[in-house]
């Protein structure tokens, strides 16, 4: 099941699926190692929104979090 | 023969600890470097190892070699030799975190292609222990082909080899650049090279394919046509169908290629420890808890700098005024006495009295980006500033405004995206300052608290503070659909880890701070004091070609001389006279009186008219200027100036056409100068951050404009209000 990651509530686990958009914004993610099959933690949901991402904490904002398809796990290791 | 010095590029994600490491290696010895046409400053220092000078340069932060705009391309040319004014590096060191190393690299696989020797400089290894991450540096080295030096760079831990391994790779050769871009890409960007005749390197050629709608992109199609955009649109479709769709490719290829390297060289648990960060930002950032942390962290701030500068604030004053004396008693009278008291010391003492705001305000700043406390409140006012178009991260400049906004616009330079510090710094100025609230305590007292209720009196200061707060935003959003419109930056912040700030660094940006203020911005704000002095002073004869001053110097003698307190108050009041019309026969009394129809619509007399010309350059000195007019001499007690509340009440009062409308008018010249730029400093200092003097321009000129109908508009409201309400 995909689905945005606004979503997403705090403490829930996800891959990335998809990341659409305009190219510089979906090359800028890619940069930051927010790409398909990472795998994040939300840590606060709602716009902006904090994610964990392996070890480093990312604060993105409202619209662009919709543009990014996310696939739900159940923790940090499947 | 002497040995050229070793040219050494640092390169870094932001929070890597870069400018850590930039202070560890080369002291106190920097400087500071600025390029034309971009607002970014690299700083450079040197050192030497072994008899060999090697020079630093301290890039900025970036996540990678991909510019999208001036500013980022500049680091790009350096590293390239492409900046007519700098060399090109000898050497790189690529400085990551180890807690985050596969993220970091990324930039690092980019470095390795320039065709210079790399060395990474794996920074915080501490950290990356404390959350079970242990790396093998020696395998990280043979599976990555360059030098890694491990390193704690606030502790200063392995710089004796990080030195050493300098020298040593500045001589050895380079060693082939990896090959991790895949096939498809590298034969279509060798072709573009060639297609392009050598106009740009090879790895220019590869980001121009990589990076859609980047700089060098921009930058070519302007100069080429949209013909030649079409061959490299029609590259990028190939690539797409042998399967390197761009941009996706490059950051799959890079990752993938670091993955394989690091495969072997790093351990880590399967489950990230919860850390002290963690436990941290579950208040820190939390909607409520956060919220009210940093409110109360910001009234911290801004109690420290309204009253804690405040008593050096005064001591300069009087030291100035002590000086001013000083040459007073020593130089004859005559204009280089003038000069010198009224134009110099005055302007001089004038620029200094901001140090103790900038240097508390940079303090505050410097400690709370160095333990990262930044970006949590730059997250938790995004919301708010969102909705002007503004990110989160301009909240403290416009707030740190309030106090002056000089420290704000220099605080503006934590802001990253170009358009958004342009409209910060440009908005920042109508926060109502420390230096308004000479005046509004002047025009509330004299019309707005005898006979009036207790409660107006704060309720116009509020409603003052509230027109800067209101107006602000406002004028952000229109600049950022208008002059500054452009994409919405991408808005993706990294949090980074707390950490223990350091004294050295905190110390460092305060003195860098101060000095930029003084050295580059007290020069024009000195020359613009020194040119109203002069418009003030001159002509110094009156109409029979008599010296003012001598008149004046004669009157006091006299008065001096004769016994009995009459004849003293008799002179001072003679003395007063002669100095008003001094004033008024100045030039600048003469421009005032010939715009007093420019000012009637505001229901102001050539007397503010003048006070206001007058305070274009500080509006602090409205009060002394008006005393001068009011012919109350020297504005320099609590009971003189309640003495020209007085003189001021009544004379607007008696005035047969004014009288009535003196709220109105007192109105109207405080929402004046709530709104106009009246501050060489600020201008100085926004020209100093935006390198441009078309900003300073821009700002006086829709300052002044918004100032004069804001005026218009409450003088004429307020009229119609007395004459069909009361």
């Amino acid at each position: 099941m995909l689905l945005p990651l606004d979503l997403l509530r705090a403490g829930e686990w996800a891959d990335i699926a998809e990341v659409s958009g305009e190219p510089g914004f979906v090359n800028r993610l890619a940069e930051l190692g927010l790409r398909e099959g990472s795998r994040f933690c939300v840590v606060q949901p709602g716009i902006p929104c904090l994610l964990q991402l392996n070890s480093c904490r990312l604060c993105l904002r409202g619209s662009e979090t919709t543009q990014i398809l996310v696939r739900p796990v159940n923790g940090p290791v499947s | 023969m002497p040995v050229l010095p070793i040219v050494v590029a640092l390169v870094g994600n932001p929070n890597a600890g870069k400018s850590t490491l930039f202070n560890a290696l080369s002291g106190l010895r920097q400087h500071v470097g600025n390029y034309p046409g971009v607002t970014v400053e690299m700083k450079k220092g040197d050192f030497v190892v072994d008899g060999r000078r090697v020079e630093l340069i301290d890039l900025p932060g970036t996540y990678s070699l991909a510019a999208r705009s001036p500013d980022e391309m500049v680091a790009v040319d350096l590293l390239l030799g492409r900046q007519p004014s700098e060399p090109r590096p000898d050497l790189i060191i690529s400085v990551v975190d180890a807690s985050n190393l596969e993220r970091h690299l990324y930039l690092t696989t980019q470095l390795m292609e320039l065709g210079v020797p790399v060395i990474v400089a794996l920074n915080m290894i501490d950290m990356a222990k404390s959350q079970g991450i242990t790396i093998d540096a020696e395998r990280l080295a043979k599976s990555l082909q360059v030098t890694v030096v491990p390193i704690q760079a606030n502790a200063g831990t392995g710089l004796d080899s990080l030195r050493a391994e300098i020298v040593r790779a500045a001589d050895g050769g380079v060693a082939p650049a990896a090959n991790l871009l895949p096939e498809p890409i590298l034969r279509e960007s060798e072709a573009l090279h060639g297609s392009l005749n050598g106009e740009i390197p090879p790895f220019l050629a590869r980001r121009l394919l990589l990076d859609v709608g980047g700089y060098t992109e921009q930058w070519l199609t302007a100069k080429r046509g949209p013909e030649w955009h079409q061959t490299l649109l029609d590259a990028r479709l190939r690539l797409s169908e042998s399967g390197c769709p761009v941009p996706a490719a490059e950051a799959k290829a890079r990752y993938a290629w670091i993955r394989a390297a690091t495969a072997m060289a790093i351990t880590k648990p399967a489950i990230r420890p919860v850390s002290t960060t963690d436990r941290l930002d579950t208040i820190l950032t939390h909607k409520l808890w956060g919220t009210l942390v940093f409110l109360a962290l910001m009234f911290v701030v801004f109690q420290a700098i309204f009253v804690g500068a405040e008593p050096l604030m005064g001591a300069i004053d009087a030291v100035t005024k002590w000086l001013a004396s000083l040459v007073e008693g020593v130089l004859p009278v005559g204009p280089l006495r003038s000069l010198i008291t009224d134009g110099v010391i005055t302007g001089v003492g004038g620029v200094i009295k901001f140090l103790p705001q900038i240097l508390l305000l940079f303090a505050f700043i410097a400690f709370l980006e160095d333990c990262g406390y930044m970006a949590r409140a730059a997250f938790l006012m995004d919301k708010i500033m969102s909705r002007c178009g503004l990110s989160g991260k301009s909240f403290i400049p416009m707030l740190s405004s309030i106090a002056c906004a000089i420290p704000g616009v220099m605080a503006a330079r934590v802001i990253e995206n170009r358009r958004d510090r342009i409209a910060t710094i440009l908005v920042a100025p109508l926060m109502s300052c420390s230096a308004r609230l000479p005046i509004y305590g002047l025009m509330i007292g004299a019309f707005l608290t005898v006979g009036r209720p207790f409660w107006l009196k704060g309720f116009t200061l509020f409603v003052m503070y509230m027109i800067g707060f209101l107006v602000a935003p406002i004028v952000a959003l229109i600049l950022k659909r208008t002059l500054l419109r452009g994409a919405t930056p991408i808005f993706v912040m990294e949090l980074p880890t707390y950490r223990r700030p350091s004294l050295k660094a905190i110390l460092r940006r305060m003195f860098d701070a101060g000095w930029a203020f003084v050295r580059r911005a007290g020069t024009l704000i000195l020359a613009s004091m020194i040119i109203v002095w002069a418009l003030l002073y001159f002509p110094n004869t009156d109409e029979n070609g008599q010296k003012y001053e001598e008149r004046i110097a004669a009157i006091t003698e006299k008065a001096e001389a004769t016994e009995g307190e009459d004849a003293k108050a008799e002179g001072e009041k003679a003395v007063n006279a002669l100095r008003s019309e001094w004033k008024r026969t100045s030039l600048l009394g003469r421009v005032g009186r010939s715009m007093e129809p420019v000012f009637a619509p505001l229901g102001w007399d050539w007397k503010i008219g003048v006070a206001a010309l007058a305070s274009f350059p500080a509006r602090e000195v409205i009060v002394g200027t008006l005393g001068i007019l009011y012919q109350e001499g020297d504005i320099d007690s609590d009971e003189k100036k309640d003495q020209l509340q007085n003189t001021i009440r009544d004379r607007w009062s008696e005035d047969p056409i004014r009288g009535p409308y003196v709220v109105p008018i007192a109105l109207s010249v405080m929402v004046f100068f709530a709104l106009c730029c009246q501050c060489a400093s600020t201008l100085a200092v926004i020209r100093r951050e935006t390198k441009s003097w078309a900003w300073p321009a821009f700002t006086f000129a829709y300052m002044t404009i918004l100032a004069y109908i804001g005026a218009f508009l409450t003088f004429q409201i307020g009229r119609w209000v007395v004459d069909h309400l009361s």
